[in-house]
C-alpha cells in the first residue's frame, strides 16, 4: 500500500467534548435585548419572551396567534412583513407536545423574530393564511406531517404524502420504516378553484371549460410537478398545483441518521446547487458546536458556492429558454457549467452531488491546481453569458414571450414569502449574503441586482446580472488566494483524524472509532442558520437533544412558497405563458418536496 | 426597445449571424469541439473520483478488511452488509460476507473515510450497467483485488492529511489530454481483474 511516516503523538489540548451541555448561542444577549424592545413596542399580553435563543423568541398563547401575527405585520416600525418559516416540532413527553414555530423577517429593519405556539395533541390553531398567504401551504404541510388542524384553513388536505397515507410521518411515535401503498382508488380528483374574476364569465363565454393536466412527467416542468388547469378557450381561469411526487422524507430520515450522514442528503435538496445546501447545513451544526471552519475551508466554500450559484442560474436560464424554443442557448451555457462541475469533481470526486463539505471544514484539501482552474472558468464565463444575453435579450420574439408574463406584485411576493432572485425581480434588494453575511461576504465588493416589474423578463435580468456579480466575487476571492493552513478544525470530537495518525496512533484510532460509532453530539438546544441559495434563502433549523441523531432537522425550501404563488401568477394567462413563467421561477422538485 | 429592435428582422438576422459564427468557427476547428465521442473517447476524471469500490488485500493474499463494521455504520444509504467470521488458526476476524448494493449506494465515499484498515478504496470505474437488480449486489468475489494491486490510478482513497492528493479539473477536455478507451495507460477498471478472492 502506501508508505506511511510515523507521526509523533501530539496530545490534544483543545476544548472538551460539548455533549449534553446546554447550547447558548453567542447571539443570545443581543437577541434577548432586542426581544425586550419588541415586547415593549407591541405591548401585548399574549407574548412571553423565551431567553437564550439565537433569535428574539416569544411563546404565544394559542388563541392569540392571529392577533400577534397581525400586530407584527402591521406595526409601524417593526414591519415583519416577510414570512420565512412555519413548521412544527414534536416533543411527545411534554404535556403540550407540539411546538408550532413561526419565523418572520422585517425588510425595513433587517431582523428576524421567532414565535412559538405550544399545542397539546388534538388542539387546533387558527389559520394564519389570511395574514400571510405563504402560510397556506406551510400549514398544509404541518397538517400532513403532524396532524395539527388549522381552523378556517381554505384547503386543509395532505400536501407531501398521498391520500392513502395513514398517520403523520414527522411525529416521533411514527415508525420510519412504515410504508403505504397508493392505489388507484385512493387517488383524488383535483378540481381547480375558478379565480373570482372569471366566475361571472362562465355563462357569457362561447367556450366550454376544459381541464388540462400538466405533469407530473412533463418535459416543461423539469421535475415532478403537477399543475391542473381549467381553461376557457386558451385562458387559464383556474389552476391548482400538486406537489409531493419527489418526497423522500428528508426530515424524517435525518432523525434516524447521524449529523455527518445528513450531508449527502442535503445534496439532494436543491441538486442544481448542492454545495450551497452543504454550506447551510454544516454551518448550522458548526454554530451549535461552537466551532468555526478554518479560513482556508471557508474560502473554498465561498468559491464553490458562487460557482454553484452561477451553475444554478445557468440551468434555470438554459432550460427556461429551451421551453420557449431557443435550444442553442442551452448548449452554449452548458459548456461552462460542465467546467464548473468538473472543478467540483476535481475537489470532491463527484460531479453533481459532491458531498464535499464536512462539519468543521472540508472532506479533503483542494487540488493544487484549484485556483488556476477557477481562474480559467472565471475567464471563460463572461463570453458565454454575453453570447446568450445578446442572442435573446434584444430579440423581440423572446421579449414578447416574457414581458408581462407571470407577473407578481411586490406586495404579493413579500406576502408569499418569496426570497432570492424572484423577490429581487420585484425590486426588493433582499439577499442573505448582504443582510446576514457569512463566509466573509461582507468583505467583498459586489452589488445586489434588482429589477422592477416582477415578470419573467425581470427574473431573467436579475439572474443574468447575478451571474456577473458572482463573477466579481469570484475574481476577488481568487485574487486573494487561498489562505494557508488546514481545511478541517483541530477537534477530534468533530473531525476525523488523518489516516496516517489512525494507522499509527492508539489515541487517534480511538477518536476515529468514537466519531464513527457515536457521531458528533452537539449540545442540547436549537439553532437556525440561513444562506443564500440559488433561488432564495436556504435555512436549516436543527434541534439537538445531545445524542448523535438530530432530534429535528427542518430545511427551509425557497421553492416552496414560490411555487405556492404560481397558480395565482398564471391565472388569466395562456398555457405557453405559464410554461415560460414556470421555468423562470426555477422550481427544483428535490427541494420543493424534500 | 429601440426602433430596430421592434422590427423583428434585424435582431433575428443578428442572432442568425451569431449562430453562424459559432458554426463556421467549429467547422474549421473540429478538434476544439467540446463534445466527446463517448464511448470511443472517455473523460479523464480526477484521482478522487468516487466510482465502484474495491477491497484491498495484504501481501499474503488475505483481505485487509477485519469486519469491524465501521463502513456499514458510516454509510448513510445503509448499502453495506457484513458478516464477520474468525480464522481458527490466527484468531483474526475477517468478513465471510461483504455485500454492497450498488443501487442503494450514493457514492459519498464515507466508507473509505471510515475504514481504519486501508481496506476499501473507490475506483474510477463508473460504468456499472446491469440487467437485473440482483446483479447490483456485489460481494467479496467482485470486490477483492489481488495483493499489490496498483491503487495509484484509483479514485477516492483514505485521506492522509499532509500527503498531497492530485486532481485535475479536466472539464470537457478543451486543452486537456483525452484518454481513449479502454484505459491504456493505467490499471484497467475491468471487472475480471477485481476477482482476486
Amino acid at each position: 500500500m502506501s508508505t506511511l511516516t510515523k507521526l509523533s503523538a501530539i496530545p490534544y489540548t483543545g476544548p472538551a467534548p460539548t455533549n449534553r451541555n446546554v447550547y447558548t448561542p453567542t447571539e443570545a444577549p443581543a437577541a434577548d435585548a432586542r426581544g425586550e424592545a419588541i415586547l415593549a413596542a407591541l405591548n401585548l399580553s399574549a407574548l412571553t419572551q423565551e431567553r437564550g435563543q439565537d433569535l428574539p423568541t416569544f411563546i404565544v398563547d394559542r388563541a392569540e396567534i392571529i392577533n400577534v401575527l397581525r400586530a407584527l405585520h402591521d406595526h409601524a416600525s417593526l414591519q415583519f412583513t416577510l414570512p420565512l418559516e412555519l413548521f412544527a416540532v414534536d416533543y411527545p413527553n411534554r404535556e403540550q407536545r407540539f411546538d408550532v414555530v413561526y419565523q418572520l423577517y422585517s425588510l425595513a429593519n433587517n431582523e428576524r423574530v421567532r414565535l412559538k405556539v405550544r399545542l397539546a395533541d388534538g388542539e387546533t390553531l387558527a389559520t394564519s393564511s389570511g395574514v400571510y398567504q405563504a402560510y397556506d401551504w406551510f400549514e398544509r404541510e404541518i397538517f400532513d406531517m403532524f396532524g395539527i388542524r388549522f381552523d378556517g384553513h381554505p384547503n386543509l388536505r395532505r400536501i407531501l404524502t398521498h391520500e392513502n397515507f395513514q398517520g403523520h410521518a414527522l411525529r416521533k411515535d411514527y415508525d420510519p420504516a412504515q410504508r403505504w401503498l397508493l392505489t388507484d382508488a385512493g387517488i383524488a380528483t383535483i378540481h381547480p378553484k375558478i379565480a373570482p374574476q372569471f366566475v361571472q364569465e362562465e355563462e357569457d363565454s362561447d367556450f366550454e371549460r376544459v381541464t388540462l393536466n400538466l405533469g407530473p412527467s412533463h418535459p416543461a416542468t423539469h421535475g415532478t410537478l403537477r399543475i391542473v388547469t381549467t381553461l376557457d378557450g386558451e385562458t387559464i381561469v383556474g389552476a391548482d398545483c400538486e406537489i409531493g411526487y419527489l418526497h423522500r422524507c428528508f426530515e424524517k430520515m435525518s432523525e434516524t441518521h447521524t449529523y455527518q450522514q445528513v450531508i449527502p442528503y442535503t445534496d439532494r435538496l436543491n441538486y442544481c446547487s448542492a454545495i450551497i445546501n452543504n454550506v447551510g447545513y454544516c454551518m448550522t451544526v458548526e454554530k451549535m458546536l461552537g466551532v468555526t471552519a478554518p479560513e482556508r475551508a471557508q474560502h473554498v466554500r465561498l468559491i464553490l458556492s458562487e460557482f454553484y450559484r452561477i451553475s444554478d442560474h445557468i440551468i434555470c436560464i438554459g432550460t427556461n429558454l429551451v421551453d420557449m424554443g431557443a435550444l442553442t442557448n442551452f448548449w452554449w451555457l452548458f459548456q461552462p457549467r460542465e467546467e464548473i462541475i468538473a472543478l467540483a469533481e476535481s475537489c470532491s470526486g463527484a460531479r453533481l452531488l459532491p458531498s464535499y463539505l464536512r462539519i468543521g471544514g472540508l472532506a479533503v484539501d483542494v487540488p493544487s491546481d484549484f485556483l488556476a482552474n477557477a481562474q480559467r472558468i472565471v475567464n471563460m464565463l463572461p463570453r458565454y453569458i454575453d453570447d446568450v444575453e445578446a442572442l435573446v435579450m434584444k430579440n423581440r420574439i423572446f421579449r414578447d414571450r416574457v414581458e408581462g408574463v407571470g407577473v407578481i406584485s411586490r406586495e404579493d411576493a413579500i406576502n408569499f414569502g418569496f426570497t432570492g432572485p424572484c423577490l429581487r425581480a420585484t425590486g426588493v434588494p433582499f439577499d442573505v449574503r448582504k443582510s446576514n453575511p457569512y463566509l466573509g461576504y461582507e468583505t467583498y465588493d459586489w452589488d445586489v441586482p434588482v429589477a422592477e416589474g416582477g415578470d419573467t423578463f425581470a427574473r431573467f435580468l436579475v439572474r443574468f446580472e447575478e451571474m456577473r456579480q458572482s463573477l466579481r466575487i469570484l475574481q476577488q476571492a481568487i485574487d486573494r488566494g487561498l489562505p494557508p493552513g488546514p481545511v478541517m478544525v483541530d477537534n477530534p470530537y468533530v473531525a476525523l483524524p488523518p489516516k496516517a495518525k489512525v494507522y499509527n496512533e492508539m489515541e487517534s484510532l480511538i477518536y476515529h472509532f468514537k466519531l464513527i460509532m457515536h457521531g458528533i453530539q452537539p449540545p442540547v438546544g436549537e439553532a437556525y442558520f440561513q444562506v443564500e441559495g440559488g433561488n432564495g434563502e436556504v435555512g436549516f433549523y436543527i434541534v439537538s437533544d445531545g445524542t448523535k441523531h438530530p432530534y429535528r432537522v427542518r430545511a427551509r425550501p425557497p421553492c416552496f412558497p414560490i411555487f405556492e404563488a404560481y397558480s395565482k401568477m398564471i391565472t388569466g394567462q395562456t398555457i405557453p405563458d405559464a410554461i415560460a413563467a414556470l421555468g423562470s421561477l426555477n422550481i427544483i422538485a428535490g427541494e420543493l418536496d424534500r | 426597445m429601440t426602433f430596430s429592435e421592434r422590427l423583428y428582422l434585424p435582431q433575428v438576422i443578428g442572432g442568425m449571424f451569431r449562430t453562424l459564427k459559432h458554426l463556421t468557427k467549429n467547422l474549421f476547428n473540429i478538434k476544439g469541439l467540446p463534445t466527446i465521442s463517448y464511448p470511443e473517447v472517455k473523460r479523464v476524471y480526477s484521482e478522487r473520483f468516487r466510482g465502484r469500490h474495491i477491497l484491498t488485500s495484504r501481501e499474503d493474499g488475505t483481505t485487509r478488511c477485519v469486519a469491524c463494521y465501521m463502513c456499514s455504520t458510516a454509510c448513510p444509504a445503509e448499502c453495506i452488509t457484513i458478516e464477520a467470521g474468525e480464522d481458527q488458526r490466527t484468531r483474526e476476524k475477517f468478513p465471510v460476507r461483504y455485500d454492497i448494493d450498488l443501487l442503494r449506494c450514493v457514492f459519498c465515499g464515507y466508507c473509505v473515510d471510515a475504514c481504519p484498515e486501508d481496506a476499501i478504496y473507490m475506483t474510477r470505474d463508473y460504468e456499472m450497467a446491469i440487467d437485473t437488480r440482483a446483479r447490483a449486489v456485489v460481494g467479496l468475489r467482485d470486490l477483492v483485488v489481488p495483493p499489490n494491486f496498483p491503487v495509484g490510478p484509483m479514485g477516492w482513497r483514505p485521506y492522509y492529511g499532509a500527503i498531497e492528493k492530485h486532481g485535475t479539473a479536466g472539464g470537457t477536455g478543451i486543452g486537456q489530454p483525452l484518454r481513449t478507451a479502454p484505459y491504456e495507460d493505467d490499471a484497467p477498471p475491468n471487472p475480471d481483474l477485481y476477482r482476486g478472492a
